[in-house]
């Protein structure tokens, strides 16, 4: 394999791991060129939208290369764009070579989770507890709006694993969620009824699309952006959706 | 004495969600701090008399502020402090009552918590939009008229 085959399946590789990971459009545009330029090519161009990736360069001997890769699976692991980028800063500044980067990015990309599924599970209580308490200021709702957080994200886990549906299984998260919530409402075990539900929904907002969509949209990037707002607002309808079909088995 | 305890469970809220979304434990506490750093701003500039939404963009743009800052002497990606510092903002709970009140068939309620809700992410993402524009001064693109020929 010659250089230019190698520096384009290394920068594809860290432009992949990056967007499917959760970065935004101009960091996996940024950072391909930067690392494709510290391989010495000339005439960078790469184009990422939320799906995709093309980069395009040209070698010292005039020759063009040219390549486009799909990336189907989103997810948000935000430590692993940090180890990205840190790769990538430590390549541009001839730190590594062009062996141990890849080996490097291929590391990374073989590495489980930076926390274990229990932990992100306690987590999505205790932040639901917690965010349930800011909310609504009672302190004897924060034990179910713990259950609750923790049983939207168990829920999630599941029927993302076992369906792969990506709207469809936060809807029925959602829909889950809303069920326990209600349930511990009916029992009396939840008081007040709003606080409870909040802390429940609040670990499946869409955090990273939200985010990204503005700063997409910011730095010039429209395609993503508009798509990556499109993802954002299907997420919270199938969410409202979830909770609306929970809330009527209340009113039932 | 309350105000402490509230602070705390923003504190607590933040780095759990920093867990939720996969970042790196030597950087979730950085993200509780502003956390709780954010939240003083949003419950407090309303005893001031600022409405809901004006202190949720001027809190959303703090938070921006700092992570950019802090992203810089960290030299990791701005994301991992402004996605976790903006979640105590959300406004979950308008959301909720919004689609109750659609539920209970009271519609012109629903509309109009909807629009305060939808109000209260554009204050968000307003803040948000405002410090990047500061911290990319003279990066950005270009626009409308090309002066410099």
């Amino acid at each position: 394999m010659g250089k230019a085959e190698q520096t384009m399946a290394f920068c594809l590789l860290g432009g992949k791991l990056m967007l499917r990971y959760g970065a935004e459009t101009y960091r996996v545009e940024d950072t391909m060129y930067r690392m494709a330029k510290a391989a010495g090519m000339r005439n960078i161009n790469s184009f990422v939208t939320l799906t995709g990736i093309f980069l395009a360069y040209r070698t010292d001997e005039g020759q063009d290369y040219m390549q486009m890769i799909r990336v189907h699976e989103r997810y948000q692991d935000l430590s692993k764009v940090t180890s990205v980028n840190q790769v990538s800063r430590e390549f541009s500044h001839g730190e590594l070579s062009i062996e141990e980067a890849t080996n490097e990015l291929t590391a990374i990309e073989k590495a489980p989770m930076n926390y274990p599924l229990w932990l992100i599970y306690l987590a999505s209580g205790i932040g639901g507890a917690a965010f349930s308490y800011l909310i609504g200021k009672s302190f004897p709702d924060i034990f179910p709006a713990f259950i609750g957080g923790l049983m939207t994200t168990v829920t999630l886990v599941l029927y993302q694993k076992y369906l792969k549906v990506k709207f469809f299984s936060e809807f029925l998260a959602a829909v889950s969620g809303g069920l326990v919530a209600v349930l511990m409402s009916v029992t009396g075990l939840a008081l007040n009824f709003d606080q409870v539900i909040i802390g429940t929904l609040i670990p499946l907002v869409p955090g990273v699309p939200l985010t990204n969509s503005v700063r997409d949209l910011m730095s010039g990037d429209l395609v993503a952006g508009v798509a990556r707002g499109a993802e954002a607002g299907v997420t919270s309808l199938s969410i409202a959706a979830g909770v609306v079909v929970s809330l009527s088995f209340l009113y039932f | 004495m309350i105000m402490w305890l509230e602070l705390m469970f923003c504190f607590v809220a933040t780095v759990a969600f920093g867990i939720i979304f996969n970042i790196p434990l030597r950087l979730v506490w950085w993200g509780g701090l502003i956390g709780m750093v954010i939240w003083l701003i949003y419950s407090s500039l309303p005893m001031y008399g600022l409405s809901q939404v004006y202190s949720a963009a001027v809190a959303a743009f703090v938070a921006a502020f700092t992570s950019h800052w802090l992203a810089r002497f960290k030299k990791v990606p701005v994301t991992t402090f402004t996605i976790p510092g903006i979640i105590p903002l959300v406004p979950g709970g308008r959301a909720y009552s919004s689609m109750l009140a659609i539920v209970e068939e009271n519609y012109s309620n629903g509309l109009a918590l909807g629009i305060e809700t939808l109000l209260q992410a554009g204050a968000i993402a307003g803040g948000l939009v405002f410090a990047l524009s500061i911290f990319s001064i003279g990066k950005g693109v270009g626009q409308r008229y090309e002066t410099n020929r």
